[in-house]
């Protein structure tokens, strides 16, 4: 039905996506104009793509691939992005000195996110945030699913190392 | 001894997993008309997909229509030159070019009115 580009369909599944990709968008973008502005750029792009949709995959795996490379060429286009980024790390770090400094306070996002890099952070919230499975995060990511697996390994170490998480703490 | 050590590295996995997952755990986000804007822009999008070829074709055949007549009333002295019954062909055509044009764009315009008619 969708694969005929009919656009009353295709309206659906928006409704049924748009919290998850704008959440995703939200996370990565770190601004929530921004991010909804990504995700519309990103369904209008779904659009022209979806004869490409083989439906083998899930859609939202496939939807959240296209708002990963939305995302990437925004950020190679815009200043704003930068100086969200710039404004978002500063309050990043200054969670961060807050978290150390009260280490009973129960973790948020932002602290957490801190403390990896961008490709940990991005697969971290396609896995934790979106559920999507290692292989979906493979294809969106186009890296190998083994390198994604070390990914998710060495930022949930660095968290734990970070944070001082102890085995029994949640176990 | 090991099977232990994996149920302890499972559980703290788990644990940990939990733990990333609350983290990273937010809100739904309402739609709030978030999907009919981007369903209207398609739908602006499509319309102007389907608007472009006919309105190309008119600019195209309005900017190339006074060429098009100078280019004839020239070449129309060099029609003495050449034998009557060979210059009557297209001294006939002429005329039937300009209908065509015309019909071309009547049947573009027409089919798009079709499409609309669809559409709505």
């Amino acid at each position: 039905m969708v694969a005929s580009q009919d656009a009353a369909a295709f309206g659906e599944l928006i409704r049924r996506h748009q919290s998850q990709v704008r959440n995703f968008l939200r996370k990565l973008a770190r601004d929530e104009a921004l991010a909804d502005d990504l995700a519309q750029d990103c369904f209008l792009h779904a659009w022209d793509k979806i004869h490409t949709y083989s439906g083998t995959g899930s859609f939202i795996g496939w939807v959240l691939k296209i708002a990963y490379t939305t995302f990437l060429q925004s950020k190679r286009k815009s200043k704003r992005y930068d100086e969200i980024l710039e404004q978002a790390g500063h309050e990043m770090d200054r969670a961060a000195v807050t978290q150390q400094n009260a280490p009973e306070v129960e973790m948020d996002l932002d602290t957490l996110l801190a403390a990896l890099n961008e490709q940990e952070r991005v697969i971290m919230i396609f896995s934790y945030a979106c559920g999507l499975s290692h292989r979906e995060i493979s294809e969106a990511t186009e890296l190998p699913a083994g390198t994604v697996k070390s990914i998710i390994h060495r930022a949930k170490e660095k968290i734990r190392t970070q944070f001082e998480i102890e085995n029994h703490q949640y176990g | 001894m090991k099977s232990k050590i994996i149920n302890m590295a499972d559980k703290t996995s788990d644990a940990m997993d939990r733990l990333l997952a609350s983290a990273f755990k937010s809100e739904p986000i309402a739609d709030d008309g978030f999907s009919k804007r981007i369903v209207s822009r398609i739908r602006r999008r499509i319309w102007i997909n389907r608007l472009a070829l006919p309105v190309a074709v008119l600019v195209g055949a309005a900017f190339a229509l006074k060429p098009a007549v100078q280019l004839v009333s020239a070449l129309l002295p060099l029609l003495n030159v050449v034998p009557v019954e060979i210059a009557s062909a297209p001294m006939e055509f002429l005329p039937q070019m300009q209908l065509i044009v015309l019909g071309g764009m009547a049947f573009a315009a027409g089919i798009t009115l079709l499409k609309v008619l669809e559409e709505t």
